[in-house]
């Protein structure tokens, strides 16, 4: 998958049919983060904070719903893909892209927290089983989506 | 998700609320943003830029400061203001609190 072009507001780009499958496969796992995973401080601690807290996570589950639907929309209907004589393009807003980057930091997230939050730097490797490999290769998957896009954008826009 | 108590005490009772509310309007609430392992550099450069508006040399020099001090000090604002920026940095699923000054 590679950014083609940026067409007015609109970026371009080609993807192949099972770059189309493997990127649906990580979105249908949307959302993987439990909206209690975020934590509004590390010290605070009142009557207070936990109303603040409850509010975060209402805010987060809003938030979730909006994205949700986007992805539903974006499995359900061809709109997003145009298929040419020797690929698929892609095309997508900015706007489109930032939702597409929260989803995927979600599952990539949420399969490293399912993976049991390893951190080798800190002396908690990876721990590989059958069931962990498909956590990793999830992870890996988003993580490149991610980067496609991140990379689309920062090479279309004046800096 | 841990079930939170309702409180018996609201916010409020028994101080004077003045003085809580002027304490919530002073810039003295830290957004932080804490390391992990996982999120990419170049997607917490992008988030900084997108939630804050800051051109990429300022995002990378925050989001660096992350991978190699474990945190760093996003900026200091009102509690409703580092509330808001705290709800957009994890909206990105970033690891972000806001800490008292």
């Amino acid at each position: 998958m590679k950014l083609l072009r940026t067409k007015r507001d609109k970026l371009v780009f080609e993807i192949s049919l099972p770059e189309k499958r493997l990127l649906f496969e990580v979105l249908r796992l949307y959302p993987l983060i439990t909206t209690a995973h975020h934590r509004l401080s590390k010290t605070a601690r009142s009557a207070k904070q936990d109303e603040n807290q409850r509010l975060l996570e209402e805010s987060l589950t809003a938030q979730r719903e909006v994205n949700r639907k986007n992805v539903r929309a974006m499995l359900g209907q061809t709109g997003h893909f145009e298929t040419t004589a020797s690929s698929l393009h892609l095309t997508l807003s900015r706007p489109e892209i930032e939702w597409l980057l929260q989803v995927l930091n979600d599952v990539r997230i949420g399969s490293w927290i399912a993976l049991g939050s390893p951190d080798p730097e800190q002396g908690k490797p990876f721990v590989f089983d059958e069931k962990a490999v498909t956590h990793f290769r999830t992870m890996e998957l988003a993580g490149a989506f991610q980067m496609v896009f991140l990379n689309a954008l920062s090479g279309s826009q004046a800096t | 998700m841990a079930a939170t108590a309702t409180p018996e005490v609201r916010p409020g009772i028994g101080r004077d609320e003045k003085t809580d509310s002027q304490t919530e309007r002073e810039p003295g609430y830290l957004v932080i943003c804490w390391n992990d392992p996982v999120n990419l550099m170049d997607y917490v450069t992008h988030v900084f830029q997108v939630v804050f508006g800051w051109k990429r040399q300022k995002a990378e020099v925050h989001m660096l400061q992350v991978h190699n001090q474990g945190k760093s000090v996003l900026t200091r604002e009102s509690m409703e203001k580092a509330e808001f920026y705290v709800h957009q940095l994890q909206q990105y699923s970033l690891h972000a609190t806001m800490e008292r000054d």
